[in-house]
């Protein structure tokens, strides 16, 4: 299908306050009056607050007011308490806030409050907590249950509380050596499906492995800074979120206020990752602190700040059991993830596994799983949760055991890769439509796959070359979102959208499907976004690979219900059946006889006068409250085309191939990148700038995760040593590859009206799929198990001092 | 390098009080704060983008501070303030620096350029601007100015590096979102060597 | 832990002589710091883990920036540029051993801020002192890094005595090396230490690498004439290629005459808290060629006696390596 728009580049509307400066993130705005807010964060990792005394801060001159705990509603654990109350669960846990009328008052302000703490024994390794008599990071335990009653107050998810969760000495010492831990110890989750003693029997090469990922910390460049104001009990706030209008009632839930009270303005976001889909406990101190001292506040959060309470990945420790038949065919998988979930958080090692399930599609699988709490910092969503570090772990294991059966890597991934009849996870649920095993063919043409393996192990005086493969896939899409827009009376259409604005441009993209539909030109088209007083529907998170395939949907409907409402206007005005009048040139016309129609602009006028559904006075009873109000707000101002999006089946499945070759120095353990070649099977492009960002930016982050990037806590005193940029090795211009290639099956998703999905997350999994594969063949297929992999790992190894390197599997080592 | 000539040889103490000359948006008044005596002048001129700016400067004040907190200039963007990422990158005599990490009282009688100073008077976009938009270089946007800065400041030594070169150019400023390559292609684009 | 992120209240002095900055040293002695690029400084105060009631920015003073060329080799002021010591003619031309170095230390704007006499005094990197903690080197009585469980990966594997940081410096290598001066001056007058002298173990002294006293201005640095246009060699391997800090690096300056190494001055970084003349393989290389026969002869040697911490053992063969790299390069 050719479009007009539609995978064609175009000139984003922000990105020229990008370039200027003019663009305004949240540390941007000022207010008359603003005063300045600082924070007081813990210095243990446990432990219970006996008192505060800041007396003598507040007297101070040029401090205005401090909130704490007391001020703010509070919900149980493990949720996460924007300020600590008694308890204390990691360091550099917020205690309260002061505000002052310049930062360093606010800050000299901190120097004088006096906290009396009482100690708690603490764990910053999961399996330090698992194992029995260990010490529990929540006085109540260590894990997350359902227990199927009442919400806990505060909590997001309903029944749940925080219970202990133990394993023998034995079978964590087992567990440490890389060993299935034996039958007789406790799960958190685990599923099964087909035989899997019977298929295992069935293979020929079977390998057993043991692997920790580390949970990397978002260190988005523009912390979670936040102004808020208020102004006859409404509360104007200017927020760092990767999602928009999807945040409002939680935010206004925090605030205690009615969505309808809550200006949202989030008009640039610099990087989220996964730490800002929605919103997060400091935004709730922001707007309290406002409140309470009836002044505008910047709650500016700092860089180590943002370490502290900007979320991070969460890490895991596991053991992967993988069996492939004489033929190729991956017969069984047995994998087990002990899940570091931080204080507070969600571990990942279901998503791990639904990883492996989909991209290896095995006869029979198994997973078991143990989510715990440790005294670091709570974790989060980040790119790819789960699968994009179960990519990393699962690819030299894939290799050793590909090689083992003689096989060649590409052509058993191939083999195994999903297609349209691929399923996923334990309930072998279906897919929209998969052409990866295409992508992965044209990715190893694109890389030339057959000359370049035989490279691998070249030597080049000290550097040696190795050629990695990886694979990467996120669920890619949801369904059931608002959309909303406005043909004005000028002529031009209003574009509505409650997405976010996290960098990738797909708020723009996206609405170009309504302005497809509609086939009008893009000049006359103007988005409306980023102020949820300029009336936005209710949108889907930022996240998730998801704004692509599900916001397609709901633009796509908000213009067939206003293609609908024009060709209705005409058929009120010229005669006969709605169906008989097209649309064209920006003109809604009778077919028979084109000169009988009206312009867009004729037609909105039209709308105001008619009125009821036509110009948003009345509208569908199943939009959200949040699109109902903006229907409100743009009542009689135009024709109104919104409408609730259906429902899709299955799951959306994004997935990316990555082919990577590195020349690596065996004296120094670092290498340089050469070639990168990535192809993703992510429906069609309907933006290919766009998708080339996404997919150079995920192979930016691939080489974070599988060979840089840090989150260490010193198991001493629970401090984390990774709380600024350097410490934390985020990849510089210089680590990262030098060439990158990109490609597109560019097939569409036959549930996206335009066929697009998303492809943010998977374009990091299949590049630190691709690198750890590469390291790996670099040394001729030696198992590092453990992500990232770095150059004082490679050096021992080269050194036969490996038992440095494996440290019983503890997950906190530089 | 530039004669100081205009600088007085150990400036004495002048304490500057009161508010009311606060330049700019004014949200940082000048501090209450009793002050040891014996150093440098508060008040201060500076050339901020071809303009001279009055502005009272506390003695430990950065730069960044100055340009966001007293003149409104809020495109110089604060990633870290530990001089670990370059979101804060302006051009000191067309040389790049770290406004964090740079106190505003060392820039007296110095040209600073920020991102918002590099507009033709008649409102043309840079060249570098203009390429980063073309090759749609930024993607949350947040280091971009950084990114702006050093490209310019390279521009003006080497008007056609190779790309390697701009890559050690601009490898003091990071970007998280990873788009390095789209910023270079820009950086190509910039310099007339990618049509 | 509040993450201190303002400097608080202190006065600045911006003199433009030498003289009023040795005046103002000696009178604010402890009280006072010295600034150059500031980039080693304002991180500290910041983070309110060093407070100074005063900084003195000498980078108003004309007269120590810049390269001289002298009767024996050249001085270099020490306020000059890690860029202009990274690009200038003379030292490219002659000592590229110091202006490769240069060329590697953290990032451009760094590079251009940062000055040489900065890069040489700068403080440990040791993450658990950055971090506030009451360590020996910040005057307490304990080390957090050199225990067993301690997060120590990038810590010293010689010479320990109480604090295991090491050297974080890119050029102090290189000048080693090089058998620079420095040029040391007080309102009392001027001294010329050795660089190997003028870094200091924390056996020496726990809360400074370097000689300098309170009241002293490390003003120029010179390099004499014996190792220009030698052979030289310098790596650093860091997990970064910018902003980074060495987890090992070498600097090697060798004499070659007839086919053999006649003389040579070859020195780690990052394995103790001073750059580390590796003397014994100085020795064991001496009349031999620079091949890789003799890099096979010395191999391990570099690294003999080295004590490792739980997580820095690599630190030996990651030395032993770069020898035997400048012996083959």
């Amino acid at each position: 299908m050719t479009y007009k728009l539609l995978g064609k580049n175009f000139t984003p509307p922000d990105i020229e306050g990008k370039v200027t400066g003019e663009a305004r993130y949240a540390e941007d705005f000022r207010k008359e009056g603003m005063v300045f807010a600082r924070l007081l964060t813990s210095p243990l990792p446990a432990g219970r607050i006996v008192s505060i005394d800041y007396s003598e801060a507040l007297a101070m001159e040029g401090v205005v007011g401090i909130l704490t705990t007391e001020d703010l509603p509070q919900p149980a654990a493990p949720a996460n308490p924007s300020l600590a109350s008694d308890e204390i669960t990691y360091l550099g846990q917020p205690i309260l806030a002061v505000a002052a009328v310049t930062e360093q008052i606010a800050e000299n302000a901190l120097e004088k409050i006096r906290i009396e703490f009482e100690r708690r024994p603490f764990v910053v390794d999961p399996l330090d907590t698992l194992v029995e008599g260990g010490p529990n990071p929540y006085p109540k335990g260590n894990t997350l249950v359902r227990n199927g009653g009442a919400a806990a107050a505060g909590t997001t998810q309903s029944g749940t509380d925080v219970a202990e969760i133990k394993w023998s000495r034995d079978a964590v010492n087992a567990f440490r050596a890389g060993r299935d831990p034996g039958p007789n110890v406790p799960w958190g989750n685990e599923w099964e499906f087909g035989e899997l003693e019977a298929e295992f029997a069935q293979c020929t090469a079977i390998v057993e492995e043991p692997f920790v990922t580390i949970g990397q910390s978002h260190h988005a460049l523009e912390a979670r800074t936040g102004m808020a104001y208020w102004e006859n009990g409404r509360c104007f706030f200017y927020g760092s979120l990767q999602s928009h209008t999807i945040g409002i009632p939680a935010l206004a839930g925090m605030l205690g206020i009615d969505p309808a009270n809550l200006v949202f303005i989030n008009e640039n976001t610099g990087g989220g990752f996964g730490g800002k889909i929605f919103p997060y406990p400091i935004m709730a101190v922001t707007g309290h602190l406002a409140r309470k001292v009836n002044r505008p506040v910047q709650l500016r959060i700092t860089r180590e700040e943002e370490f502290y309470i900007g979320h991070a990945r969460a890490g895991m420790q596991g053991w992967l059991k993988m069996g492939i038949r004489a033929d190729g065919k991956v017969g069984a998988i047995d994998m087990i993830v002990i899940g570091d979930a931080g204080s507070g958080g969600g571990a990942s090692g279901p998503g791990a596994a639904n990883f492996v399930s989909l991209m290896t599609q095995p006869n029979a699988m198994r997973f078991r799983g143990v989510s715990l709490y440790t005294n670091t910092t709570p974790r989060a969503a980040q790119r790819g949760p789960g699968e994009n570090e179960m990519a990393t772990a699962l690819s030299p294991i894939y290799d050793k055991a590909i090689k083992m059966a003689g096989l060649d890597p590409v052509q058993v991934r191939i083999q195994n890769a999903p297609d349209s009849s691929g399923t996923i996870g334990p309930q072998r649920g279906t897919l929209t439509g998969s052409w990866f095993p295409q992508a992965i063919a044209q990715g190893a043409e694109m890389f030339n796959w057959e000359e370049r393996k035989q490279l691998s192990g070249r030597r080049n005086g000290t550097k040696v070359t190795g050629v990695g493969v990886g694979m990467g896939y996120h669920s890619a899409g949801a369904s059931g979102y608002d959309g909303l827009l406005r043909i004005g009376t000028d002529g031009k259409i209003y574009l509505h959208t409650g997405v976010g604005n996290l960098g990738t441009y797909s708020y723009a993209a996206v609405v170009r499907a309504a302005a497809e539909a509609l086939k009008v030109e893009w000049e006359d088209c103007e988005i409306v976004r980023g102020d949820s007083s300029l009336h936005l529907p209710w949108s889907t998170f930022q996240a998730g690979s998801n704004t692509m395939f599900t916001e397609v949907r709901t633009n796509n409907a908000a213009a067939q219900d206003a293609i609908r409402k024009l060709k209705q206007i005409a058929a009120t005005d010229f005669g006969g059946d709605a169906a008989e009048y097209d649309i064209d040139g920006q003109r809604v016309f009778k077919i028979s006889d084109p000169a009988q129609g009206l312009t867009y602009a004729q037609a909105a006028q039209r709308a105001v006068e008619l009125g009821g559904e036509y110009s948003g006075q009345t509208y569908p009873e199943d939009l959200n409250a949040i699109t109902s109000r903006s229907v409100q707000g743009l009542a009689g101002t135009g024709l109104i085309g919104v409408a609730k999006d259906t429902r899709h089946s299955g799951t959306v499945p994004s997935m990316t191939v990555g082919f990577m070759q590195i020349e690596l120095d065996t004296m120094t353990g670092k290498y340089d990148i050469i070639d990168y070649a990535c192809v993703a099977d992510c429906g069609t492009i309907i933006h290919p700038l766009g998708f080339s960002q996404s997919m150079h930016g995920g192979g930016v982050w691939g080489v974070g995760l599988a060979g840089y990037e840090r989150l260490v806590y010193d198991p001493q005193n629970g401090l984390p040593a990774n709380v600024g940029l350097y410490q934390a090795k985020i990849p510089t211009y210089l680590d990262v590859p030098k060439n990158t290639q990109h490609g597109a099956t560019n097939i569409p998703d036959p549930q996206s009206p335009v066929g697009s999905r998303g492809v943010g997350e998977p374009s990091q999994g299949c590049a630190c799929a691709a690198l750890a594969s590469a390291i790996s063949d670099a040394m001729g297929g030696h198992q590092f198990n453990r992500a990232p992999i770095t150059a004082d790992m490679i050096v021992n190894h080269v050194a036969q001092l490996d038992h440095f390197n494996a440290r019983n599997l503890q997950t906190n080592t530089f | 390098m530039t004669p100081r000539l205009t600088r007085r040889r150990f400036i004495k103490s002048v304490i500057f009080s009161g508010a009311a000359l606060s330049s700019g948006a004014g949200f940082y008044l000048a501090s209450a704060q009793t002050r040891p005596s014996g150093g440098v002048e508060r008040l201060v001129s500076l050339s901020i983008n071809g303009r001279t700016r009055r502005v009272d400067v506390m003695p430990q004040e950065t730069l960044a501070h100055t340009l966001r907190y007293k003149l409104g200039l809020t495109g110089t963007k604060i990633g870290c303030n530990r001089g670990e990422c370059g979101s804060c990158t302006v051009t000191i005599n067309d040389v790049t620096h770290y406004a964090c990490s740079t106190l505003t009282h060392s820039v007296k009688g110095k040209e600073v350029v920020t991102v918002e100073g590099l507009r033709a008077a008649d409102g043309t976009l840079h060249a570098v601007q203009q390429a980063f938009i073309d090759e749609l270089s930024p993607q949350c946007g947040f280091c971009t100015p950084g990114q702006i800065m050093s490209a310019v400041a390279l521009l003006k030594t080497n008007p056609r590096p190779t790309r390697d070169e701009a890559r050690q150019a601009l490898s003091g400023n990071l970007c998280r979102c990873g788009a390095y390559d789209h910023y270079l292609n820009g950086v190509m684009r910039a310099s007339g060597q990618l049509s | 832990m509040p993450a201190f992120d303002n400097m608080p209240d202190m006065e600045l002095y911006q003199p433009v002589q030498i003289d009023d900055a040795l005046a103002l040293a000696a009178r604010l002695a402890e009280r006072g710091w010295l600034v150059g690029g500031g980039q080693d400084t304002y991180g500290w105060i910041k983070d309110r883990n060093k407070r100074p009631e005063a900084l003195i920015d000498l980078n108003g003073i004309e007269s120590l920036r810049g390269v001289r060329e002298t009767e024996n080799g050249i001085e270099i002021g020490a306020l000059t540029t890690l860029t202009e010591v990274a690009t200038n003619p003379i030292i490219t031309q002659r000592y590229a051993l110091l202006s490769k170095a240069a060329s590697v230390v953290a990032s451009p704007q760094i590079r251009n801020a940062g000055t040489l006499a900065g890069n040489l005094a700068q403080d440990v990197r040791c993450w658990y002192y950055r971090r506030g903690l009451d360590c020996y080197r910040a005057g307490g009585n304990l080390c957090y890094a050199d225990t067993p469980e301690a997060q120590n990966r990038e810590h010293a594997i010689f010479n320990a005595s109480r604090c295991v940081a090491v050297t974080p410096s890119d050029t102090a290598p290189a000048l080693v090396a090089l058998e620079a001066q420095m040029v040391i001056t007080s309102t009392s007058g001027q001294r010329v230490v050795a660089a190997e002298d003028f870094f200091v173990g924390p056996d020496v002294n726990i809360e400074s690498t370097t000689v300098l006293r309170d009241g002293e201005i490390l003003t120029a640095v010179r390099i004499p004439a014996k190792w220009a246009n030698a052979e030289f060699y310098y790596e650093k391997v860091a997990d970064r290629n910018v902003w980074d800090f060495a987890l090992v690096s070498i600097a090697g300056a060798m004499r070659i005459e007839g086919g053999n190494i006649v003389e040579s001055s070859l020195v780690c970084g990052a394995v103790q808290c001073t750059p580390r003349r590796l003397t014994s393989v100085e020795r064991a290389i001496q009349g031999r060629p620079r091949n890789e026969a003799t890099a096979t002869m010395v191999a391990g040697m570099a690294s003999q006696g080295a004590r490792p911490l739980n997580q820095n053992a690599f630190k030996m063969p990651l030395m032993d390596n770069l020898v035997t790299k400048l012996l083959t390069a």
